[in-house]
């Protein structure tokens, strides 16, 4: 008797792994988008970390395979997790097998991509015709030797989002605050009356620092790409925030900083008043805070003292095609299309909620003032008149090879130290670099 | 003529084994001796490797991160022992008693937690260890006037997460191996014991203690080894292998953190090499005190 | 009787107890799993029964909405059952091989089975995937199946039950003219019944929960399993929970039912087979 299962079961077993091999269609992935392709269209595959970008990529798709016919294309859209994206695209293109064949991959990560010969397909003859439309240095972000390998997505100009139901409420006027003195006040008073924190200390992301220091005109890294994270601009950064936090003005937060979904439901929860992040976190708002629809506000961040510059751009997106790519033209054709051309720029604030790097699109104010936008809907004032406002004061922190190691640091470590254990600034800055510069070795 | 070979005595248990020593040399010896191999090398995927002699390890030597991720798994083992070990061999006892009702259900119940997976199991413990006021965890602790810990940000209460999730997916599978090895005591020693008037705790460290020694010296064995190599769990438990502090980072961690994640293939192996030492000489030694060598003869 | 009841009561409480801390999470996800994704984000896993926010949505997207689930479901199922049966299939041959003869070199290669059980395989992930790389198995799920199917300490399980079967059994087969694996396959393999049911529950466990080691060979989002499906909902980015919580409380079921079903065998199994002096 125990014959007969036995060997059922090793035939079944054995045409199971050797046949399944090729019947994948079979579970039907919601992931395909075919953009009204034909038959004959060529699959080319995309990874992301952001749901939402593969929604961009689709509406694009829609409209390239209208256009080009001859040339249509379908798109099999993976999402995965921020770091498993980038570790599984790294070990992909690196051994040359299983990449696929256009990828997001986030600035912080870029430089990883780019040690040694970088396996991906250089962009520059397809930048080209789009190139004085938009801004350079956001292109130079995904560049090594003048050859550009990613496209950006934008510009991500920092700004302050103000809960302004909470400070109406205890009669703090968002547009009064100037700089981090005015923000301290106003915060001292949320927290007197309401017991709710103004801001976010920062434990696991880097976008306050970077705020602080372009502000300063300052870098993590110094002339030569060298990494200094406990400069003087760098302390002086510190010191304002833990002097907010010391005041009740700024606590941490779950997830450690506002774009986590712990702090999403916090900020939802109306239990912390502003985030200061890039422009991109417009869309968490609609997303993942419906409670706060109306009721935020976009401005300038402060500043350290009065006249220095306003933003700088965070975080971004570079899109790649790799070495690998099924067919290369068509897939650089598309990706210069659907992120750089005058309409996919519109679409990328339509759909997106990014400021695109076409900045020609800040002025179009049929584009930016559509009230059927959802952002223009969500949102108390218009993001555009805030960043026209700022947007000769955007300022840029520089990717270096040493930017992985850096961000790792300071985000596992260093903010921990300061805001959750109390560590002395200088202490834990120079731990931090002395720390940064052995993993360099 | 092939056949009879194949078929002969003295051929035919070379044949059973094959599969072993094929698996064994393919899938371990290789990969181990070029384990070895790249750690002396400077790697990284898609260009040439480079020898650097014994620099890999010299820089272990001087990394504080590294450091902090062998204690950490140290004590992640440590601890792992001192509560999967006892605890286990006690509730086996007690729920083997003869006035235990309700035997089976409890064996089941005990033993379900270990049906789930690491990344499951791994998403209900940080959603429970969250640091929110309606967390889990913070809303009992609520219940007793305890203001909302931080768990997964302290070293101490991220630990407390961690071997509660070692705890929960453990205690039944270890219960269930000394269960097994309940079985094998005879009742007559027990029967015996009691005729000589020898009280409960005595039949326990006389009996049950001694002749549950084989059981327990292969959980010791095995709990050794997943308490060194565990990474999932802290994977999970902090949503990414970035752990505030690294509270969470363990050995293996490390070696994910510098091969995979920094493409520093050769580091990594210089890693793993460490890795294997550490465990080989504990397990060895853990092994030889307890005479399990003499007997394997 | 009467000087029974307290113990009896005594031991039933404490196990309880203990059997209630086993429980609450379950019944967390339980609760939650009828909850909508945003709840959980907002206010946390707990235990808050709140009937006004609970329903059966999240259940219906999980049967009838756009996703992948039951791809990687499917992919599980059909992954463990593989992995299961050769895994089972080759380590009983291969203790078979330890357990019923004497042969040169018998020793040392016991010694390996026992050396490999304490090797962590994770140390050999790198040298594995470069190895799976060049021989072309990335991507497949032989990649998954072959490095384990000897399974060590499956083999030394099984050989720690076949010692506790009589050598005469083999004896009478060649008696009768049996050849050598006809005495594995028709006599040996009937009597090893109970302690397979113990190790496909173990095996089982272990392959439907693998995550690691397929998490890396595999780059095709259409032949994930459901443990590095389940992870890729874990992003920020996707607004997941409510496919992740009702999700993972599915999941358990295969494996539990599996459970259920062997569970007569499974403790006679282990226990035939436990370590002994």
């Amino acid at each position: 008797m125990i014959k007969k299962w036995f060997v059922g079961f090793l035939v079944l077993a054995m045409t199971m792994l050797w046949g399944c091999g090729g019947s994948n269609n079979a579970g039907g992935t919601s992931s395909v988008i075919d953009g009204g392709a034909g038959e004959d269209a060529t699959e080319l595959s995309y990874w992301t970390f952001v749901e939402l970008h593969g929604q961009h990529f689709e509406k694009m798709l829609g409209k390239w395979n209208q256009d080009n016919p001859d040339r249509q294309i379908k798109l099999n859209v993976t999402v995965m997790p921020y770091d498993d994206m980038h570790n599984k695209l790294s070990i992909a293109v690196q051994s040359g097998t299983g990449a696929p064949d256009i990828a997001d991959i986030e600035l912080g990560k870029f430089p990883d991509f780019l040690s040694g010969t970088p396996q991906l397909v250089p962009l520059n003859d397809v930048i080209d015709p789009y190139r004085d439309t938009i801004v350079q240095s956001r292109v130079d972000l995904y560049s090594k030797d003048d050859v550009n390998y990613g496209v950006p997505t934008h510009v991500g100009a920092s700004v302050a989002f103000y809960n302004t139901e909470i400070l109406e409420e205890v009669g703090v006027d968002y547009k009064e605050i100037v700089t981090w003195e005015d923000f301290k006040r106003a915060g001292m008073k949320v927290y007197e009356q309401t017991g709710k924190y103004m801001g976010t200390a920062d434990t696991s992301a880097s976008w306050q620092a970077s705020m602080l220091l372009a502000q300063q005109g300052a870098d993590y890294t110094d002339e030569a790409g060298n990494p200094q994270v406990n400069s003087e601009a760098m302390i002086r950064a510190m010191t304002v925030l833990k002097d907010l936090q010391d005041n009740q003005v700024i606590a941490t937060i779950a997830g450690g900083q506002p774009d986590t979904e712990e702090a999403y439901g916090e900020f939802n929860a109306g239990n912390y008043v502003s985030a200061f992040m890039p422009l991109w976190q417009m869309s968490r708002y609609t997303n993942y805070m419906p409670d706060l629809s109306g009721k935020i506000a976009i401005a300038p961040i402060p500043v350290i003292e009065e006249g220095m510059p306003r933003s700088v751009g965070g975080g971004g997106t570079g899109t790649v095609i790799t070495q690998t790519a099924k067919d290369i033209q068509l897939a650089k054709d598309f990706l210069a299309f659907a992120k750089l051309s005058l309409d996919a720029n519109k679409e990328i604030w339509n759909t997106l909620g990014f400021d695109p790097v076409n900045m020609d699109v800040w002025e179009m104010k049929e584009v930016t003032h559509n009230p059927e936008n959802a952002f223009v809907q969500y949102f108390v004032n218009n993001p555009f008149d805030v960043l026209n406002e700022i947007r000769d004061e955007i300022q840029l922190i520089k990717s270096t090879p040493a930017t992985p190691t850096i961000n790792n640091i300071l985000s596992t470590t260093t903010y921990n130290e300061i805001f959750e254990d109390g560590k002395d600034i200088t202490q834990a800055l120079n731990d931090a670099q002395q720390q940064i510069e052995q993993e360099l070795k | 003529m092939i056949r009879k070979f194949l078929y002969s005595q003295k051929v035919a248990p070379y044949v059973f084994v094959l599969p072993f020593i094929l698996v064994f040399l393919i899938f371990w010896v290789y990969p181990l001796g070029s384990s070895l191999g790249m750690s002396f090398q400077q790697i990284q995927l898609g260009q040439e490797a480079e020898w650097v002699g014994i620099s890999n390890y010299d820089k272990l030597l001087g990394d504080g991160i590294f450091m902090k991720a062998v204690l950490n798994s140290a004590v992640y083992m440590v601890l792992t022992l001192v509560i999967l070990i006892p605890l286990p061999m006690l509730f086996a006892v007690l729920i083997n008693h003869k006035f235990m009702w309700g035997r089976e259900f409890f064996k089941s119940s005990f033993f379900f937690p270990a049906l789930t997976s690491v990344v499951v199991a791994g998403t209900i413990f940080r959603l429970m260890f969250g640091e929110m006021e309606g967390s889990l965890i913070n809303s009992i602790l609520g219940w007793f006037g305890i203001e909302p810990v931080k768990f997964l940000k302290g070293q101490v209460t991220g630990f407390i997460a961690l071997l509660a999730l070692a705890a929960w997916r453990w205690t039944g599978v270890n219960m269930l191996y000394f269960l097994s090895g309940l079985k094998n005591i005879p009742d007559e020693y027990y029967e015996a014991a009691s005729i000589d008037g020898a009280s409960s705790f005595q039949k326990f460290m006389k009996i049950t203690m001694p002749l549950l020694k084989p059981t327990t010296i292969y959980v010791i064995t095995i709990s050794i080894y997943a308490g060194l190599a565990m990474f999932i769990e802290s994977m999970m438990l902090w949503n990414g292998n970035n752990s505030p502090k690294n509270i969470g980072l363990t050995i293996v961690g490390y070696l994910y953190r510098q091969g995979i994640e920094r493409n520093n293939l050769g580091y990594a192996a210089a890693v793993g090499i460490v890795l294997l030492a550490i465990t080989m000489v504990i397990n060895l030694s853990q092994l030889t005190l307890s005479g399990m060598f003499k007997k394997e003869e | 009787m009467n000087k029974e009841i307290w113990p009896r009561a005594a031991l039933l409480i404490f196990f309880s107890v203990l059997c209630f801390f086993i429980l609450v999470p379950f019944y967390a996800v339980t609760i939650s799993s009828f909850k909508p994704g945003e709840e959980l984000i907002r206010y946390g896993l707990n235990l808050r029964l709140d009937l006004s926010v609970m329903s059966l949505d999240n259940f219906i997207y999980l049967f009838t909405g756009s996703h992948s689930y039951f791809m990687w479901f499917f992919n599980s199922l059909l992954l463990t059952i593989v992995q299961v049966s050769l895994t089972l299939i080759v380590s009983a041959t291969v203790a078979y091989g330890f357990a019923a003869y004497e042969f040169k070199g018998k020793n040392m290669l016991f010694i390996c089975v026992l050396l490999i059980m304490m090797v962590p395989f994770e140390i050999l992930l790198l040298p594995l995937y470069t190895l799976t790389y060049n021989i072309g198995l990335m991507n497949t799920y032989s990649a998954i199946v072959l490095p384990g199917i000897a399974s060590a300490a499956t083999i030394f399980f099984f050989r720690q039950y076949l010692r506790g079967v009589p050598s005469e059994i083999i004896q009478a087969g060649r008696v009768d003219g049996a050849s050598e694996y006809g005495i594995y396959i028709r006599l040996i393999l009937p009597v090893m019944k109970p302690s397979f049911a113990a190790m496909a529950i173990l095996n089982g466990m272990n392959s439907w929960n693998n995550f690691l080691w397929p998490f890396m060979v595999l780059s095709d989002a259409n032949k994930y399993t459901l443990p590095i499906g389940l992870k890729t909902l874990l992003t920020p980015y996707g607004n997941n929970y409510d496919l992740l919580i009702v999700g993972s409380f599915f999941s358990i079921i295969p494996i539990f039912v599996l459970f259920i079903a062997f569970q007569r065998y499974f403790i006679d199994g282990m226990t035939a087979g436990a370590v002994k002096g």
